[in-house]
């Protein structure tokens, strides 16, 4: 065991928590109102649009995250260079594009689909009584639907919320794949000059552990201040 | 880029899917041993020992920040490290799906022990309490009133945890398992890197298929496994 | 002011209203009674469009509908004058007490806030709940939870208000003070329609009482009447099976209500 190296590969990688961070946050930021729209268009089974929603969502939870990183970054570039420079000619240099940008999308689809998932169970768990008493008050179903109906599904799907960042956090253990200088490509990198593998493992693991508890401190926070509604008081 | 080939993309069946029994071989023993070593975990984080339930606890709550890639590169780097120098166990020469089973089974014991402790914890105590007191023995009550009540509990999220293990599976290539992924690997390699949309892409829809085979199947079990339950809720809509 | 005729209702193939007449006047309140089963909720939901009826016509004031042809709009205009009860009081699980009442004024009737609030603070006050203004309905009683559920359909002012079993998902102890907010209700003329399994209740508030059974309105009577000379079998059977200990318990807790 190389504990120098493990020491110095661990500040390196540390350097690049910052991407790691900003590809999570990204594509759970995305994928939060999309993944609603997506729900939305499920619960209310929209023409047309619906058995489109309903295959993507299946597509993208049935494929492995590293096989749908491969799919995009195979032919997200070559298909978005074909369209804006061939047929739009805006002249975009694609393949310069930093790969942070197609991380971000690759995961931001994941997550769509996947919280469109977490939005649509949430919804259907609100009692259809919300709604009844929304109408007879005279709100109108948008209203009923954006001022009661979203406020309390955001909450009760606050732990599922949390789960999928965290997947969408491991998951960009993966990005290294696309080129991207996250927590992984960093340690990987050093670790291949003097094959200590085992140590730059143990760093991202350390990192990782890291970043995960955190970040479920923070939603278990999010979740017991949205709730405050929900804290059981000794009725007087 | 090429065009698409429709021809390539049919092909790309016939070159991978001779490698899928060692996908589902990975897939079925990881099952396995994750469902073993998630029961004992379990059982440690419900039991009395509080060494035990420390142990399993940390280990859920450890192993859930965990990414599967940085536990296969761990095991598949570090576990021939560790027992070379501590016990002297060379096993280097190991089969490499070794490694990923172990992986695997590692990370979704965790997972399962979740799903086990819910669903035990979800059946009500006063259903062992009314076996011990009808005469049954306290191993009795729990095979033949709780554990059958536990599992149809478990199952949905069961399901839902296997499908996962297979789509984390997939990252066995990456330390040159030859398995559905690794053979979709080298034939883009033997295309120099063409006609990777075609491969992925019948590769996704392989991963698709068993996909919507477990989620069938678990969704057709509950179904069988359930009927005692569901069918007095089921009838309570009509009444106005 | 309110006419329903030949109010019908399916479900699968099961009929559940074979054809409801039913009128109300103004300041009426009328009790809605009936074994369980009987299509009396199903009655009062479908007045509402909640769970819309397959045909027949409701007549509100000038307003005509005939059910199969209802528009949203025609829907809307007439929940307007609506307000309705829940028997599970389906306060917003998100919003305060007072929010609850201020909801409906604010964003449903276009009140302006300050106004909202003074007329929401009026309500909780008449059903006694002023000092539990900023709790949420997680913290209230089921009692409680019911008086604020009054108190945001009464603030509305609405021509008529529908209650839906408003006191049985209620502790018994805790069935007084809604009942007695209700007849405070009745005493101001305001026109209901109640549906209850409160004999006492039905008796000494309402001005006539329905009894349905079996999807079809049985009988109707003032309350002297209707409880001490029941005129079909049916009614004669319904009031019998109804055991000594029930109306008994009733009497006590409503009674209660009237004392206080």
């Amino acid at each position: 065991m190389n504990i120098l190296f493990l020491i110095q590969t661990f500040w390196a990688a540390v350097r690049a928590i910052p991407v790691t961070v900003l590809i999570t946050s990204a594509s759970v930021l995305i994928g939060l109102p999309l993944g609603f729209l997506l729900a939305w268009i499920k619960i209310r089974k929209i023409r047309i649009l619906y058995p489109l929603a309903v295959v993507y969502t299946s597509l993208m939870r049935a494929t492995p995250m590293v096989l749908l990183i491969l799919l995009f970054y195979s032919t997200l570039p070559s298909f978005l260079n074909v369209i804006m420079n061939q047929k739009l000619h805006w002249h975009i240099k694609v393949f310069d594009t930093n790969p942070v940008i197609y991380a971000i999308i690759v995961f931001s689809l994941i997550a769509i689909a996947n919280l469109s998932e977490v939005f649509r169970s949430a919804i259907l768990t609100i009692d259809p009584g919300q709604k009844e008493a929304a109408l007879m008050v005279g709100l109108s179903p948008i209203q009923a639907y954006y001022r009661i109906i979203i406020p309390q599904a955001l909450v009760s799907a606050i732990p599922n919320i949390g789960n999928l960042t965290l997947n969408i956090l491991k998951g960009t253990s993966l990005a290294f794949m696309m080129t991207v200088q996250e927590v992984t490509a960093v340690a990987k990198t050093a670790a291949s000059y003097t094959y200590n593998y085992t140590e730059a493992y143990i760093d991202i693991f350390i990192i990782y552990f890291i970043l995960g508890t955190l970040l479920q401190i923070i939603f278990r926070y999010l979740e017991r201040y949205l709730s405050r509604h929900k804290l059981r008081v000794k009725a007087v | 880029m090429p065009p698409f080939s429709f021809k390539f993309f049919l092909s790309v069946f016939g070159q991978v899917l001779p490698y899928l029994p060692v996908t589902l071989l990975i897939i079925i023993l990881s099952i396995i041993f994750s469902s073993l070593l998630g029961v004992i975990i379990a059982r440690g984080q419900l039991g009395s020992s509080k060494v035990w339930r420390t142990v399993s606890q940390g280990y859920v709550f450890v192993l859930r920040s965990t990414p599967p890639i940085v536990l296969l590169f761990l095991v598949f780097y570090g576990l021939p490290k560790l027992l070379l120098l501590s016990l002297n166990i060379n096993i280097n020469d190991w089969q490499k799906s070794i490694f990923v089973i172990i992986a695997l089974s590692l990370l979704f014991a965790s997972n399962l022990a979740e799903v086990f402790k819910s669903a035990y914890l979800s059946v009500n105590t006063g259903q062992r309490e009314a076996a011990l007191m009808v005469g049954l023995s306290e191993w009795q009550a729990f095979y033949r009133i709780t554990l059958p009540q536990a599992i149809v509990v478990a199952l949905p999220n069961f399901a839902n945890t296997v499908a996962a293990l297979i789509k984390d599976a997939a990252l066995a290539y990456v330390i040159g398992l030859l398995d559905m992924m690794g053979a979709g690997d080298n034939l883009i390699s033997r295309n120099f890197g063409h006609h990777s949309l075609e491969t992925y892409l019948a590769l996704a829809i392989i991963y698709w298929i068993l996909f919507v085979i477990i989620e069938q199947s678990a969704k057709y079990l509950e179904k069988y496994l359930g009927k005692g339950h569901t069918i007095a809720s089921k009838s309570a809509e009509v009444v106005a | 002011m309110l006419k329903v005729r030949n109010f019908k209702k399916k479900y699968h193939q099961h009929e559940v209203l074979k054809g409801i007449d039913i009128e109300v006047n103004q300041g009426d309140v009328v009790a809605l009674l009936g074994p369980s089963g009987s299509g009396k909720t199903t009655f009062l939901r479908g007045l509402a469009f909640l769970t819309p009826g397959d045909s027949g016509v409701i007549t509100f004031d000038d307003q005509k509908i005939n059910i199969e042809s209802a528009t949203p709009s025609d829907i809307k205009k007439l929940r307007r004058k609506m307000g309705f009860v829940f028997q599970n009081f389906n306060l917003f699980a998100n919003k305060t007490a007072i929010q609850n009442v201020e909801e409906g004024l604010i964003i449903g009737h276009k009140v302006s806030k300050p106004e909202a609030k003074r007329r929401a603070t009026e309500a909780l006050k008449k059903v006694g709940l002023q000092q539990y203004a900023n709790h949420y309905p997680s913290q209230l009683s089921g009692g409680q939870a019911q008086r604020v559920g009054i108190a945001r359909a009464a603030a509305l002012n609405p021509e008529i208000i529908l209650l839906d079993e408003p006191t049985s998902a209620l502790d018994p102890e805790l069935v007084a003070d809604v009942l007695q907010v209700i007849k405070h209700l009745a005493d101001e003329g305001k026109t209901m329609i109640v549906v209850t399994h409160e004999m006492a209740f039905a008796r000494d508030v309402a001005d006539k009482v329905v009894f349905m059974d079996k999807g079809l309105v049985v009988e109707q009577n003032e309350p002297t009447s209707f409880f001490d000379d029941p005129k079909s079998p049916r009614l004669k059977e319904f009031l019998s099976r109804i055991s000594a200990v029930n109306v008994a318990d009733n009497s006590f807790e409503y009674e209660k209500a009237v004392q206080k």
